[in-house]
């Protein structure tokens, strides 16, 4: 297919003013992907899944109305403090950041503004040294098709006190409209800050969402990082969210899976240098017929490297959920910690979930630990919450935010973890 | 007032692990109103706690004989939700651990429950009640955003079973050792807080093996309990009498044939 599409990426890609060697990446990925193979998820099967569903780059713009009843809910407070970027479909309909952050050298902005304006701090990260491009068919589409994108960029030293909020709203008002977006996050040494994306859906049109996120985090900066995943029932999810950790440097993951629809994805902390730390925490709900397998991965590379997996899921209806907790251990990572908890709750017969560890460990003296389970609800908690008046469905609601709550309190943002509340309470309350 | 009978119970259990079906409670009755403070005692594995977590409607005991009346109406088809609600409360011998969720916001969804919902509790006078209460069973201010249970010490469970009796206000508590290890101090913690509720709209059954919890609540009327049956039934003196001659005692008085685990 590479032969026929690939003037039209590079017809289509001049018109959208991008620099040369974005060009060369676009037409280097597409011309690569014929040899490559699809993703895998152990344990999950999605090869009748549409994933690449074009391979001719539409540049469309979206109405920022769209993201009207999206901002509402979530950014009502808005202050003159607020660091916020918001993008429906391909267009970026807002950017705040404060000016002393501006002056500082503080980045936040589209992804396609930032290769032309500051090329020489986009072209070293994009695609290169966390997420590679030739990794696997979907990756060498992602860069192909790249049609959306966000760049954050924290200079040496900066500590950023609000967290950065993105809001991403696919746009499905129009049809053959997939979302390929890119968040990249470049954190410079010492460098901390926490970014908050949040993923919606606008229309009712069915279209995939392809959804990168990597953070190159240098030594000693800290990251946290959240995500609220919310795409419709349409929306068929592809997810990569990788970091890189240099010495002592530190990235959290806080992820609320709550898509309607089908998704797939990858989580992977690369711990490269020594010291390095992840705590990856995952709460994914599933509901409906929908399909979800998920991989949550740590890779200890560097001595006395530590890395945390905690994940729940609750899966409703007829609804399917994977967990894969993959820890990677490499050769000379000596004094490295890794531990995973993969923990299921299944409200329904008709569901099926799987919580697989995979431990691959090729060192000798390493800490490595892993839980996994997939239960019912717990009777006993039930008869006790009913037994003061509550009726069975709040208390099975209640009970299953006692499930959550190890992971819920974990997540540092406040915002974060009460609409990721509010998001779960509406999920249980839809099924009922 | 209220009235809750139970009459001829008899209650089935099937054991968890050999599958056996046995029969815990022979026939058991007992009547009492709101005013009224009753005290049933007993040795271990009589039957008191399927007595209680039965009238409570804990799915795990099967009522093959008898009935269980609330103000007259057959409570037996009810789900244990549906029971609460109507006015009865167990505090429970050992109360569930929900972690995640604070014991704030199960309070305040166990009092909403049993309102209308267009007239749920405010939070002033939520807080305002929980206060007061927090403060005349002396537990400390940080219990409310606690998980429920969670990691809680035996007394401080217990503590917080009568909290929310405090704060529920049911017509009829069913109080299942509450005083089981508790040192003298909690334990009148425990009591002064279930002689606040004392009233004509509110009524107590308090299960007990030692007499020593009722020096510091006063019954009414004391049950004995062996071998799944009530086989006295007296004023507060009889609590002092059992405690003086153990229940051994009074089973060969009466000439019961009941095995007693421990024998005191
Ligand atoms: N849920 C249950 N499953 C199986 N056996 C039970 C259960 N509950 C109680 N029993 C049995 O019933 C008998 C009475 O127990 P219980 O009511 O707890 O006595 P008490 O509270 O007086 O100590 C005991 O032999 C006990 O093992
Ligand atoms: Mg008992």
């Amino acid at each position: 297919m590479s032969q026929e599409t690939m003037p039209l990426v590079a017809d289509t890609v001049t018109k959208h003013d991008e620099p040369a060697w974005m060009i060369d990446k676009r037409r280097a990925a597409m011309d690569q992907m014929p040899t490559l193979k699809m993703p895998r998820v152990q344990r999950f099967d999605y090869r009748y899944w549409q994933m690449m569903p074009s391979t001719e780059i539409h540049w469309q713009s979206s109405s920022a109305s769209l993201a009207q009843s999206d901002l509402d809910t979530t950014t009502a407070k808005a202050d003159d403090q607020q660091i916020s970027i918001v993008q429906v479909g391909q267009t970026t309909t807002q950017v705040k950041l404060p000016a002393e952050l501006g002056q500082q050298g503080v980045l936040v902005m589209d992804l396609f503004d930032a290769m032309r304006e500051y090329p020489e701090l986009v072209k070293p990260h994009l695609m290169t040294n966390v997420i590679k491009t030739n990794e696997t068919k979907l990756t060498s589409y992602h860069m192909a098709m790249l049609t959306s994108g966000i760049f954050v960029y924290v200079p040496r030293g900066v500590a950023v006190n609000q967290p950065i909020e993105a809001h991403i709203i696919q746009d499905s008002t129009k049809t053959d409209h997939p979302l390929i977006s890119h968040v990249l996050i470049v954190a410079e040494a010492g460098s901390e800050f926490a970014f908050t994306q949040h993923l919606s859906t606008v229309g009712e049109a069915a279209n995939i969402a392809n959804c990168f996120v990597e953070i190159d985090a240098a030594e000693d900066s800290r990251v946290r990082f959240s995500s609220l995943d919310a795409f419709g029932p349409k929306t068929v999810t592809y997810f990569e969210r990788r970091g890189l950790a240099a010495n002592h440097a530190n990235i959290d993951w806080a992820v609320g899976l709550l898509n309607d629809g089908n998704t797939i994805g990858n989580i992977d902390t690369n711990l490269l240098g020594e010291g390095a730390e992840t705590d990856s925490k995952m709460i994914a709900i599933t509901d409906g017929t929908a399909r979800m397998g998920i991989n949550n991965g740590v890779t200890n590379r560097g001595k006395h490297s530590v890395g945390n997996i905690l994940q729940r899921g609750v899966l409703l209806g007829r609804s399917q959920l994977v967990f894969n907790g993959i820890g990677d251990i490499i050769h000379g990572a000596s004094g490295a910690k890794a531990e995973q908890e993969n923990r299921l709750l299944m409200m329904s017969n008709e569901a099926r979930g799987n919580a697989n560890p995979i431990l691959l460990i090729d060192e000798n003296d390493v800490l490595a630990g892993h839980a996994a389970s997939v239960g019912q609800v717990d009777q006993q908690q039930l008869y006790y919450l009913m037994s003061r008046g509550i009726d069975r469905q709040q208390a099975q609601r209640l009970v299953i935010r006692g499930f959550l709550g190890v992971v819920l309190s974990a997540i540092p943002a406040k915002t974060v973890r009460q609409e990721l509340i509010t998001t779960i309470e509406r999920k249980l309350t839809d099924e009922n | 007032m209220s009235t809750l009978e139970v009459k001829d119970l008899h209650v089935e259990v099937q054991d968890g692990e050999s599958g056996a079906v046995k029969e815990i409670l022979k026939g058991v009755n007992l009547s009492m109103s709101t005013g009224e403070i009753h005290a049933i005692m007993g040795p271990n594995g009589t039957g008191k706690s399927t007595l209680s977590e039965t009238i409570m409607g804990q799915s795990a005991y099967h009522v093959t004989q008898g009935d269980i009346l609330l103000d007259g109406n057959s409570i037996l088809d009810m789900p244990v939700d549906e029971r609460a609600r109507r006015g009865l409360f167990l505090a429970m011998q050992y109360p569930a651990e929900i972690p995640g969720v604070t014991n704030a916001e199960f309070l305040r969804a166990a009092i909403n429950a049993r309102r209308p919902k267009d007239d749920q509790i405010s939070v002033m006078s939520f807080l305002k009640e929980l206060d007061k209460n927090l403060d005349l069973l002396d537990m400390n201010e940080a219990m409310p955003e606690r998980y429920l249970n969670e990691g809680f010490s035996g007394g401080e469970k217990k503590r917080n079973e009568i909290l929310q009796l405090l704060m529920i206000k049911p017509a009829f508590a069913l109080l299942d050792e509450i005083d089981s290890g508790l040192d003298i101090d909690a334990l009148q913690v425990v009591a002064k807080g279930v002689n606040s509720m004392r009233g004509d709209n509110f009524g107590a059954l308090i299960i007990t093996h030692y007499q020593r919890l009722l020096n510091y609540i006063k019954p009414d009327v004391v049950h004995v309990m062996m071998g799944g049956r009530i086989v006295k039934t007296g004023g507060a003196d009889l609590a002092l009498k059992l405690e003086d001659e153990g229940y051994a005692g009074l089973r060969d008085e009466f000439g019961l044939d009941v095995d007693l685990v421990d024998e005191n």
